[in-house]
């Protein structure tokens, strides 16, 4: 039956057929005038009109829509009209239509018009305007009419007598039933038209219908308000849009009733509750879920409209007409996430209005409401859609889970042995409350309803039902990522587990959440699953874990203090077990009993010689709360021995291992996840690029070098979890602490040892024995180790000064390394003395004792006894492996004469070197060795010791002569830093010939001679008769520290020995100049006459004894060569300058040379010097025939060459060959030698005399011809 | 108002969490940890969201029966995890994200601080009181 | 601006102190460029958490790069980086043509030699930012004509 006709049933009163809302619903359109004429056009009609859709513009500024319309056409009747105030909507008639085909007047007037006429009146009662009169012509008709009015008049008529003023409410359709194109325009005229007032007709309705809603709404605050009238009212307005196909604006409806609603709960939490309210307050006693499988719950909404609904009624109804509405757009994961909101709220709101609600009678309507919209939302999607939005069902599963769960609970169906009666009669209570099941979910085997009663039967039902849900979401949380709602979910799981006694099932799920939790850091949650997993391994037996997670725990100060105690009892109640049960121990991870903080060695550099003692202390935090009685503490420690390493040695040891004996050892952080500090640190460098060609710099910059180490990537960490197999290495070497109490926090364990073997010991491990439990340290890191050394016994001497100088006492160090060897009373080091170099024996001499770490232990004063050939040193007693050390003072005696000579020697070499080069100063010393031998008592063999001495002084002597007179001239530098003090100098003759004597010029006084410094002493040799051709002379000076005060002991003084040789004058030289005659001075440019006489003071003597001499009758002359030079280029010598002339060997026999020689300056003038030579001929046989001057001309250079070094010779004879050798070279003729006289030999009188010499008047400049 | 607010590293261990009342400070610790997740899926489904969409404040993680859970997550990729009571309805979503803000904004200090080494457990008097300041104001 | 002088002379002081104490102490190679780097990381962390705080959240890495070249360096330089190139394999090149450490310094090979040290801090600091905004990083330097340098940035995939 059609909603037009009930309705109007309806309005005739009586009966109330309940109004069927189905979609099939469409705005009625009522048809009046000739039926026939409609019903023939119904069908073609009803199929034209939806065809074209039409724009819909609406008020309140709603967005235009296109709608495609449909109608429902019903015959027209009075009553379909609606009265005043009636609000349905549904069967508001939106358009009367008149049909009508007449076409001549006379019937028009006779009929129609009063028919129409009527039709309007009956509209205009009822105050509806939206009419339309259709005028259908047709050929066929007019064809047998007779007398035919033009076609238009009657539309004219129509028009005239109704629309006035509103032509276009009267239209034309012209031949509908033909196929022609007229028809068919008239058709789309008629349709357009039909459309557009279908619209009007809607705005104008639907606007004036929500201007009386709102109104309506207005009121809500008034006394009389209904909620649930008003909800029907806007639902109406929900319907209409529906049945408009405008799901949007119907959804929007039920949200603002939803929201409505909502907004009044909250109020009346917050205190002003509306009366009406109060109604929806009544306890809930049905909690039969929601149901979404039919468009619209009649019952729920009845009970609405009858004001008998609770809130769960309300708010079910109200969720089935929105996901009805959401589905319809598409828009089934809205549906799930409202659920989820909605089914939270519902509790809530229930909660706020203190609605009393049956215990699980709430879990009950979720879980059903739950797998309500899951099953709603299969139906309409396929599988793939479902498991692409799994993320937005999940929600639902998992509370669905939850509720079961908890109903479970309630029921006594998750407990290891079944419900109670109380159990039971809750479940039947419960159940009671699910009522009858549904019609429309009956035959579906798998309905919310059937699951739930199922659930609820039995225990083993329940079990396989929640299972099944935490399985499913379980792995529906796994394949969207959401690892941890999965733990949590597993977590349920596991507690369910636990309470069915059922823990090995429980335990997989526990480790999983608690491994995820230590990832990340989540202390809390770390503590609650290891509690759970603890109990669950007790459950299992699984002793060592439970131990082991017990100790975790019982250090764990999330927890309460008695907890703690309570698992640390745990440990300790198994531990003291009597071991009659077998005796195997269990062995746990260290680190959470008690944690290694630091490591501290006595010797600190924790190294020590064999036999040595050693103690290593240890830091314990003991993480228990209370103390632990411990059987026994043990490090295992690994033993190697490296040979032949250097590092190894004790002299390496001892020096360098110097740290300060404490390791400390990190504390792992517990509770961060370790990814966040494992990271190695940057190691960055500057970088300096130069350019191949020229190294200039090309580029800096900064460098990363451990690259590859830091962008590896780093793999999760899973060393924070029970290190599983902790395994104890074999404890060959072991050290051990017997029972001791553990307090809570800090204690410190010490361990001593005796080292035997020498090598490297590592501390690997750590073990704490607790009766049959062991806590283990599986590495001991950083790596801590000791080394143990054996050593030979050694002996050093050494200077303290970086060099020893011979004559002065110096102290030499001595030091005896005892090694392995223990320094027994009466052991000695033997020192066979050289008596070049006594040791002095000091009575206060201590000698030190140290320990090999160079502590020092003792000390005691040292015994010395010195017989001529041995001194022995008696050392103190020590033990092995220390250091004795002790001071001796030594002399160096230059003074024995083997030694002196060599010395001597040195001393002379060093001379001649240093008057070949002057120049440079030599300041290095003479040295010499001093070898010792000492006998040791520790071995057989006597070690050798070389001391190396170096002579501070050195000295120089020279020949002076003044005429006749000789003086001799000792020089003494001091080559070394020290300054000493020279007293009692002297100089013997040591050849001993009577009457020479040798007069001290020098002041008997003490002198200081600084470092670096020279002094010189002066002798005058006297003589009276004949004198031999050489000296011998010996200089000596005692000498002493000019610092040290102490003058006791004689220190033998420095000994120089030189020879002189042909010191003797035997010519004595003498040079003149006079001014021309007539002038009184010497002018410059002219000409002066030079005199040289050289006298003869000797008679013959064995000097002269050489080819030179040439004897004739007892009267003998010889051949000397004069030569006048003048370096200075202060005069022109004119003439020749030198000659050879034949003196007679007699006292006092002269020869006087005359030249003439020109000033070429004035002022006081040097005189040119004048030198004599031997003059040796070759061969005296053609020798004569050769002109002197000739060659004496050219070798005047090579005699000139020489000059400088005869100036000062200390030896002739090296002199005069080498001379020789050099003239040899010079010609290849055979040639007369000459051969200068040894310094002394020749006596120079005007040597240093100066002449005045006067500028000449006329200043110009005249030419000289030198020869 | 809220009853636990929370910070979480970028390695996902918390760097703070308080709650009220104390006694359930477990669950409170069990629900921030597993709104991760959540936050986890928005962040890696930020990576395609446009800019305008690109809101430090994650908005509502996911609702519990008893319990609104909020997100928000700094561009250093700490979280922020604020739980508010269920009952409280008057919260709107912008006193959310106010609230939101400040916690940020302390937080920001709290890097700027010389004493502070970043990664640590957050132990600071004034962070403390603005988060006591938001669980006891009351609406 | 005051503020940026201040900057850049503390940033001078930092380095010459920490120089001067390196004398003293043994002076190896890499110490102070450590020490520098350190601070700047420390910095860096810092001042990302306070420059991104009210920036909307970044798309991915590239995101973030431009974000540091941009107004990272902005603030701190007053100036954006000039070129950044990259491998699309986590790795960044970053180059400034006027970096500001430098500019007081020299303009070309003068004084390269010290270049180096005026460079580590800021590789701290874009390390310290990128490691906050969770990316693991290695962030070197190189200068071959002052004050353009190059600043590369190698990504550690997680």
């Amino acid at each position: 039956m059609d909603p037009a006709a009930a309705a109007a049933a309806e309005e005739e009163g009586g009966e109330k057929p309940p109004v069927i809302y189905t979609m099939e619903n469409k705005p009625i359109v009522t048809c009046a005038g000739d039926q026939n004429l409609f019903t023939s056009l119904y069908p073609t009609l009803s199929q034209q009109l939806p065809r074209e859709p039409m724009e819909w513009r609406r008020s309140y500024g709603r967005a235009p829509k296109m709608i495609h319309l449909e109608s429902n056409f019903v015959q027209f009747k009075e009553e379909l009209l609606p009265k005043e105030g009636n609000k349905a909507l549904l069967t508001f008639p939106f358009l009367h239509i008149y049909w009508t085909e007449c076409c001549d007047t006379e019937v028009y007037k006779a009929t129609v018009k009063d028919d129409i006429t009527k039709w309007q009146n009956v509209l205009k009662a009822h105050s509806s305007v939206d009419w339309l009169i259709v005028v259908v012509e047709s050929d066929a008709k007019k064809k047998n009419k007779t007398n035919i009015l033009p076609r238009t008049s009657i539309v004219d008529k129509i028009r005239n007598d109704f629309c006035n003023k509103q032509s276009d409410r009267c239209v034309v359709l012209s031949d509908p039933l033909k196929d022609s194109s007229r028809s068919q325009e008239s058709w789309n005229a008629f349709l357009t038209k039909l459309r557009t007032l279908l619209l009007m007709s809607f705005t104008k309705n639907l606007g004036k219908f929500e201007d009386d809603m709102r109104t309506l709404r207005e009121k809500r605050t008034e006394p009389g308000w209904s909620f649930c009238e008003y909800f029907m009212v806007q639902e109406e307005l929900a319907f209409v849009f529906e049945m408009l196909q405008q799901f949007e604006d119907a959804l929007v409806q039920y949200d603002e009733l939803d929201a409505l609603f909502s907004q009044y709960v909250v109020n009346f939490g917050a205190g002003d509750g509306a009366n009406w309210l109060t109604f929806f307050c009544q306890p809930v006693r049905s909690w039969n879920g929601l149901i979404l499988r039919k468009p619209i719950d009649m019952e729920k909404r009845e009970l609405i409209q009858n004001q008998e609904a609770t809130l769960l009624d309300l708010r079910s109804y109200l969720f089935s007409r929105q996901c009805t509405l959401l589905i319809f757009l598409q828009r089934p994961w809205e549906v799930s996430q409202r659920a989820l909101e909605l089914l939270h709220n519902c509790v809530q709101e229930l909660k706020l209005l203190e609605v009393s609600v049956p215990p699980g009678a709430l879990d009950c309507w979720v879980f059903l409401s739950c797998l309500e919209v899951l099953q709603r939302i299969e139906g309409c999607c396929d599988r793939a859609q479902i498991d692409a939005n799994v993320s937005h069902t999940v929600g639902l599963w998992s509370y669905a889970t939850e509720k079961l769960k908890s109903l479970g609970y309630l029921c006594g169906l998750a407990s290891e042995k079944g419900p109670n009666s109380e159990d039971l009669n809750r479940t039947v209570d419960l159940l009671a409350g699910l009522g009858a099941e549904r019609p429309e979910t009956a035959n579906t085997s798998q309905s919310p309803y059937k699951k739930l009663k199922e659930a609820l039967s039995s225990v083993e039902a329940f079990e396989k039902h929640y299972l099944d849900l935490s399985h499913a979401t379980i792995e529906m949380y796994t394949n969207i990522g959401r690892i941890r709602s999965a733990k949590l979910v597993g977590k349920d799981l596991a507690e369910f587990y636990m309470r069915k006694k059922g823990p090995q099932k429980a335990e997989v799920y526990l480790q999983g959440a608690l491994k995820t939790y230590l990832a990340e850091g989540w202390a809390l949650l770390v503590t609650h699953t290891r509690k759970q997993l603890a109990e669950c391994q007790k459950q299992l037996g699984q002793i060592e874990n439970y131990l082991q997670m017990s100790s975790l725990l019982a250090s764990d100060n999330h927890l309460t203090e008695d907890e703690r105690k309570r698992f640390c009892q745990e440990i300790l109640d198994f531990a003291n077990q009597q071991a009659e049960s077998q005796g195997q121990k269990v062995i746990l991870s260290m680190h959470s009993f008690a944690q290694l903080k630091t490591l501290h060695f006595d010797p600190p550099n924790a190294v020590v010689h064999v036999g040595g003692k050693l103690s290593v202390e240890l830091t314990l935090l003991s993480q228990m709360p209370i103390p632990v009685q411990v059987d026994q503490i043990a490090i295992y420690v690994h033993f190697n021995i490296e040979k032949n390493s250097y590092r190894k040695t004790a002299e390496w040891l001892t020096k360098h291992k110097t740290s300060n004996g404490v390791i400390n050892f990190p504390n792992e952080v517990a509770g961060f996840p370790l990814s966040r500090n494992n990271l190695p640190a940057l190691e960055l460098y500057e970088m300096y690029e130069r350019s191949p060609s020229d190294n200039s710099l090309n580029t800096t910059g900064i460098i990363c070098k451990n690259v590859h180490m830091l962008l590896r990537r780093q793999e999760s960490s899973t060393s924070l979890d029970i290190p599983s197999g902790v395994t104890l290495e074999d404890g060959a070497h072991m050290l051990k602490c017997n029972d001791l109490i553990l307090e809570p926090g800090i204690n410190k364990i010490s361990f001593k040892t005796q080292a035997k073997e020498p090598g490297t010991y590592t501390l690997r491990q750590l073990c704490t024995s607790v009766g049959k439990v062991q806590f283990v340290l599986l590495h001991i890191y950083p790596i801590v180790q000791y080394d143990v050394y054996s050593q030979e016994p050694q002996l050093k001497v050494e200077p303290m000064t970086d060099s020893l100088l011979a004559g002065i006492p110096q102290k030499v160090k001595f030091t005896v390394i005892t090694g392995h060897y223990n320094m027994k009373s009466g052991d000695a080091l033997q020192l066979s003395n050289a008596d070049a170099m006594p040791a002095l024996y000091n009575p206060e001499i201590k000698a030190v004792i140290y320990s090999n770490t160079r502590e020092k232990i003792s000390e005691s004063s040292l015994r010395i006894q010195s017989s001529e050939k041995i001194t022995s040193i008696s050392l103190p007693v020590t033990p092995a492996y220390h250091v004795i050390e002790f001071e001796l003072e030594v002399i160096y005696l230059p003074s024995t004469p083997e030694s002196a000579v060599e010395r001597e020697n040195t001393v002379n070499k060093e001379a001649h070197r240093k008057n070949k080069e002057k120049q440079k100063p030599d300041n290095r010393m003479a040295t010499v060795d001093q070898k010792v031998t000492i006998d040791c008592p520790w071995s057989i063999y006597s070690t050798i010791i070389a001391l190396t001495f170096c002579i501070p002084f050195n000295a120089k002597h020279s020949l002076l002569s003044a005429g006749k007179r000789k003086y001799v001239q000792v020089c003494v530098q001091n080559l070394s830093e020290l300054c000493f003090q020279l007293s009692d100098n002297s100089l013997k003759n040591s050849a001993s010939c009577a009457d020479l004597q040798l007069v001290p010029l020098n002041p008997e006084s003490q002198q200081v001679i600084y470092s670096k410094q020279s002094i010189f002493f002066v002798w005058e040799l006297k003589w009276t008769k004949e004198l031999p051709l050489s000296l011998q002379c010996l200089f000596s000076v005692s000498f002493c520290p000019a610092t040290s005060e102490e003058q006791s002991l004689s220190l033998k003084p420095f000994t120089y020995e030189f020879q002189v040789e042909n010191f003797f004058t035997l010519y004595n030289v003498k040079t003149e100049i006079f001014p021309p005659l007539g002038a009184e001075y010497c002018k410059t440019g002219s000409l002066c006459s030079l005199e040289v006489s050289i006298t003869r003071l000797a008679d013959l003597l064995e000097v002269d004894k050489d080819e030179a001499l040439t004897e004739s009758d007892g009267y003998c002359t010889t051949k000397l060569m004069y030569e006048v030079v003048d370096n200075s280029s202060n005069w022109a010598v004119c003439g020749k300058s030198s000659g050879v002339i034949s003196m007679p060997v007699a006292a006092r026999a002269t020869h006087k040379v005359h030249m003439e020689v020109m000033p070429l300056f004035a002022g006081y003038l040097p005189f040119p010097d004048v030198r004599l030579f031997k003059y040796l001929p070759h061969h005296s046989a053609h020798s004569m025939q050769l002109d002197a001057d000739s060659w004496i001309e050219n070798d005047n250079l090579s005699v000139d060459k020489n000059v400088d070094d005869q100036a000062d010779s200390s030896s002739i004879r090296s002199r005069s060959s080498l001379h020789s050798a050099a003239s040899g070279e010079h010609k290849g003729l055979p040639m007369p030698r000459l051969q200068s006289f040894s310094s002394g030999q020749v006596f120079n009188c005007s040597t240093g005399m100066q002449i005045l010499v006067v500028p000449s008047k006329d200043d110009h400049v005249l030419e000289v011809n030198i020869t | 108002m809220a009853v636990c607010i929370a910070v979480i590293a970028k390695e996902n261990y918390p760097l703070y969490i308080r709650s009220i009342p104390t006694e359930n400070e477990l669950k409170f610790h069990y629900t921030v940890h597993t709104s991760l997740d959540v936050v986890d899926e928005k962040i890696s489904a930020m990576g395609k969201a446009l800019v305008d969409q690109r809101e430090l404040y994650l908005g509502l993680l996911y609702p519990t029966e008893d319990y609104k859970v909020y997100g928000y997550v700094t561009n250093s990729k700490v979280k922020f995890v604020m739980v508010v009571d269920s009952s409280n309805t008057a919260l709107r979503d912008n006193e959310i994200r106010s609230m939101f803000r400040k916690l940020h904004n302390s937080y920001t200090d709290i890097m700027c601080n010389p004493f502070y080494n970043p990664g640590d457990r957050i132990h600071s008097r004034a962070f403390d009181n603005m988060v006591t300041s938001m669980m006891m104001q009351v609406c | 601006m005051a503020d940026e002088a201040l900057f850049l002379l503390l940033h001078n002081e930092m380095v010459a102190g920490l120089y001067r104490a390196a004398e003293q102490g043994e002076g190896e190679n890499g110490r102070c460029i450590t020490k520098l780097e350190n601070m700047g990381f420390r910095v860096g962390q810092g001042l990302i958490e306070r420059f991104t705080k009210d920036t909307a959240r970044f798309k991915d890495e590239l995101d973030i790069m431009k974000f540091i070249c941009k107004d990272f360096w902005t603030t701190v330089f007053k100036k954006q980086i000039d070129n950044l190139r990259t491998n699309h394999q986590g790795i960044y090149v970053l180059q400034d043509n006027k970096f500001r450490l430098l500019m007081q310094m020299s303009a070309g090979k003068q004084y390269l030699e010290h270049a180096p040290k005026y460079l580590a801090f800021t590789c701290g600091l874009i390390r310290g930012g990128l490691s906050n905004l969770g990316i693991k990083s290695i962030v070197t330097a190189e200068v071959s004509t002052m004050p353009a340098c190059k600043f590369q940035v190698m990504i550690q995939k997680m």
